[in-house]
């Protein structure tokens, strides 16, 4: 597919390149920040939007998906999911963060890989975002929270040695096509929680990336939570770049109506000694359709890494549908890599032994897929946060159960 | 956990520079000219003797192949191959067709003897040989002789060379062939169906159990040649049949091309067990020469509770591109596929399989072994769907990789598609989901857990391989032993 007429673009497509025009002018950068915006623009005219063959856009087909690109009508920020958080921009203040006022400049715009269209997407449009330094050996008490506050943001958030901070992207709003990037690095011995919370309209389409450079004996817990939206795609990319380093990623999708959630993770073991884990239980119903592809790289030198990925899922109904891709890429001889994928219909047994104690067959279904679900959260080491996602999840059950 | 070293002295005894079947046969061979057009396909088609309509649909497919573009999805990197410099069509002088044993060149003969395959029918009959396998044997572009052909035809199963069966039963072939590999499936399968010059047909009438073993053996020759086999195995009703196949190569510099497609057809009831020793040569330590193993294998259980079982062990070929697969179309249907994949020196793997449950209650299971060795890519690829309809749909998949040393690569890459809420899908690599009651049961007498987990997987594997003849499973029993130790997902 390399040589090729140039393409015919769809009417999506026509009206990315119109926003992306409508970006250009609206911030100003050095040149090297504008080179890199069009070099994006560039590369999305010339390829198009994803199509699934494209082998990281097998599931989701972006190009079919996406009918037409408008703004989103309503710019509401949702409520902290935390209580007590502090919004990082920069007219709040959190004692040991430096919070800078979002630039072209300090969004760190970088060359962009082929098949990474959000980073295209959201390099040509991104107009605004948090940018956040949590100085070294502090740790942050307050829950940190990042509101996307225009419909393309790139936030950019730093841990120095010995840092450590929960923060919480939440993203919400009814309708519309948005995109967010966010850059967490951690320094030596930096720990983090990061939560990124997606609970949009049926008409909303949003493309959301993490990327993550985890530095030696750095922690980071990820919890991701996706649940609504027309098209949603998350993309988590972790450069595991120092040794003795610890990734745990959570996540929770929670597909209905006619919604189609994507959650992709990439991480690259470089280096001996690190250690990852990612658990995924996700629910489809209705005309939901998911998707879950994770791709575990382990380098040459990384011996001993210890790499755990599982993603499990219900269907419940007959028009729902998931498909996933649990991928392995090792070039080292002594490490532990485990995936394990299962999709199944709740099991009849558990159902059985529920109702013959006297629960109803509705209650008992809640109840079981209730538990399937919170068995993904229940462990992380943050009972608020655990508190909030449940009660998240209970409504979301009981709306779409 | 790094390998345990019984594994790796396995492994290394059979590494890409043992290669003990890269001699040649000099022979005078009768070719085609060097090259790809409409008149080759003509040429080869003539020599075939074959019908107008067989030379019509090879050239179609030939036109349809000329609009497509060459796969570039496989973990798998080559130069480009050059398809005008390839002969298609190589035969032994004076060869056309099988014939009895007697007329067949003595060089040929003893080829076939020094790789351990039985032609001699008397031997075996004799009782000298412990199993009766009936052997086709393809040298280069022509099958050069079928054994026990009068045995089963009393039985009423039909074994002949693809070119024979298109001129004495073109009803069968007409029926079947390309409806369950589409000619223009993909690249390699469209020019295959242009080109193909030899392979298996059997035909299993309905209710009749094969009364032996079939099995082909492909053995490339000529040098610049490329070998295209089709094989086509039917089994009507409640029919039951198990087919081998085997395949060496000389020792050559260049790269040599085997595109091969095969396809089987179940009916209701009927079970097809398809067995693969594949031992193309490898190319040299830094990989020079070696075969080109771009095949595409289906089987279409067409029939309700019919079953099709592919077993594989891959330790040749430079490249090997290659995913047996079952369309699982018959309600209660079932597939299975068990692969051992061993990648040596400079080889090149990209190898798994596709379930597609389209019935109702069909039930596929999925055991992969890969072991990557030297500076090998060892890739698992593997496919499970449930349509809409499936309901019930039943898949256990376990690949395990192993690697020895450190410059090589294992990859696992499953796509697993879901859309039906009925259906339960499993991929594990952690082992101890196998089977717990079996798990358990082997436990509680003492058995450790390690090796009650071997002993489940070599199971399944061992069950299937020890159905091979004693020619071609010795290849396959060395790595029998290798340990789960240290694998990865």
């Amino acid at each position: 597919m390399n040589i090729q007429a140039p393409i015919k673009h769809t009417a999506a497509e026509e009206d990315l390149f119109q926003l992306c025009e409508a970006a250009r002018g609206a911030v100003s950068g050095s040149k090297d920040a504008s080179e890199q915006r069009d070099a994006a623009i560039e590369q999305l005219r010339a390829q198009g939007l994803p199509t699934r063959r494209i082998e990281s856009w097998h599931y989701t087909d972006l190009r079919a998906a996406m009918k037409h690109l408008s703004a989103p009508t309503d710019s509401r920020v949702p409520a902290p999911l935390l209580a007590g958080s502090k919004v990082l921009s920069a007219d709040t203040s959190v004692a040991g963060v430096t919070i800078s006022p979002w630039s072209a400049d300090k969004a760190q715009f970088a060359p962009v890989e082929s098949d990474d269209a959000i980073g295209q997407i959201n390099t040509a449009l991104a107009t605004c975002g948090s940018i956040a330094a949590v100085k070294a050996g502090q740790t942050v008490d307050v829950p940190l929270s990042i509101e996307n506050r225009g419909a393309h943001a790139r936030n950019v958030v730093s841990l120095g040695e010995g840092a450590s901070a929960t923060i919480v992207e939440s993203v919400c709003g009814k309708d519309g096509f948005s995109s967010d990037v966010t850059l967490i690095s951690l320094a030596e011995g930096a720990k983090a929680t990061y939560v990124s919370t997606c609970e949009k309209g049926p008409d909303a389409v949003q493309l959301g990336q993490l990327r993550v450079v985890l530095g030696k004996d750095a922690e980071l817990d990820v919890v991701i939570f996706n649940a609504g939206g027309k098209l949603i795609r998350r993309e988590v990319v972790v450069l595991v770049e120092g040794e003795g380093s610890n990734l745990d990623i959570k996540g929770v999708n929670l597909i209905g109506g006619d919604s189609h959630i994507d959650v992709t993770t990439v991480l690259s073991h470089t280096v001996p000694h690190t250690v990852s884990e990612q658990l995924f239980r996700n629910i489809s119903t209705g005309k939901g359709q998911g998707v879950f592809q994770g791709q575990i790289k382990v380098h040459q030198i990384a011996q001993k890494t210890d790499a755990q990925m599982a993603c499990n899922t219900l269907l419940l109904s007959d028009d729902a549908g998931f498909s996933a891709k649990p991928e392995l890429e090792i070039f080292a001889d002594d490490v532990i890599c485990a995936h394990g994928a299962t999709v199944a219909e709740l099991d009849e047994d558990h159902l059985f032994y529920l109702r013959a104690r006297g629960i109803t067959e509705r209650t008992a279904r809640a109840l079981l897929v209730e538990a399937f679900v919170d068995e993904a959260i229940e462990e992380i080491d943050n009972e608020p946060l655990v508190e909030a996602l449940e009660t998240r999840i209970g409504a979301w059950l009981e709306a779409n159960g | 956990m790094p390998a345990v070293q019984e594994t790796i002295d396995q492994v290394a005894q059979i590494d890409v520079d043992q290669y003990k079947y890269g001699f040649e046969t000099i022979l005078e061979m009768d070719m085609a000219p060097k090259g790809l057009s409409e008149d080759v396909i003509r040429f080869i088609s003539a020599k075939k003797e074959e019908p107008e309509w067989m030379l019509e649909w090879r050239l179609d497919a030939y036109r349809r192949w000329l609009t497509m573009e060459e796969p570039d999805w496989a973990r798998v990197s080559y130069p480009k191959i050059d398809f005008n410099d390839i002969y298609y069509y190589a035969a032994p002088k004076g060869q056309s067709g099988p014939k009895t044993l007697d007329d067949v060149d003595p060089e040929i003969r003893a080829t076939y003897e020094k790789l351990g395959i039985p032609l001699a029918e008397q031997e075996i009959l004799a009782g000298v040989q412990e199993r009766r396998v009936a052997v086709d044997a393809v040298f280069d572009s022509v099958s050069v002789v079928t054994t026990f052909k009068e045995e089963l035809a009393k039985a009423g199963v039909i074994f002949m060379s693809i070119s024979e069966a298109i001129r004495e039963h073109p009803e069968l072939v007409k029926k079947y062939l390309a409806s369950v590999v589409p000619v223009s499936d993909n690249y390699y399968s469209a020019l295959n169906c242009a080109v193909f010059t030899d392979g298996s047909f059997v035909y299993v009438p309905e209710g009749v159990r094969c009364p032996m073993e079939l099995s082909t053996y492909f053995r490339i020759n000529a040098e610049n040649t490329g070998q295209f086999e089709r094989t086509l195995i039917v089994a009507e009703k409640g029919a039951y049949v198990s087919y081998l196949e085997g395949c060496t190569a000389p020792q050559r510099d260049e790269n040599q091309l085997h595109a091969a497609v095969v396809e089987l057809v179940a009916l209701e009831d009927a079970e097809i067990k398809y067995s693969t020793v594949q031992n193309w040569y490898p190319g040299d330590s830094e990989g020079k020469g070696g075969i080109y193993n771009f095949v595409t294998k289906r089987g279409d259980c067409r029939g309700d509770r019919s079953k099709i079982s592919w077993t594989q062990v891959e330790t040749g070929s430079a490249i090997t591109w290659k995913y047996p697969s079952c369309i699982l179309r018959g309600d209660d249907s079932q597939g299975e596929f068990y692969s051992i994949a061993v990648s040596n020196g400079a080889q090149q793997i990209d190898s798994g399989t596709k379930m597609i449950h389209l019935g109702k209650r069909t039930k596929s299971r999925i055991i992969s072994k890969g072991i990557s060795a030297g500076r090998s890519q060892n890739t698992y690829r593997g496919r499970v769907s449930a349509h809409r309809k499936a309901t019930d749909a039943r898949n256990f998949t376990q690949c395990d990789s192993l690697l020895i040393g450190d410059q090589c690569g294992a990859h696992t890459v499953p796509y697993i598609e879901a859309n039906n809420a009925t259906a339960q899908f499993e991929h594990e690599a952690t082992t101890s989901k196998i089977s717990e009651d079996q798990l358990f049961y082997c436990m509680q007498r003492g058995i450790p857990e390690e090796e009650a987990i071997a002993l489940i997987v070599n199971g399944f594997v061992k069950e299937v391989i020890q159905e091979l003849p004693m020619e071609f499973a010795v290849e396959a029993q060395k790595l029998i032993g290798i340990s789960l130790e240290g694998s990865v997902g």
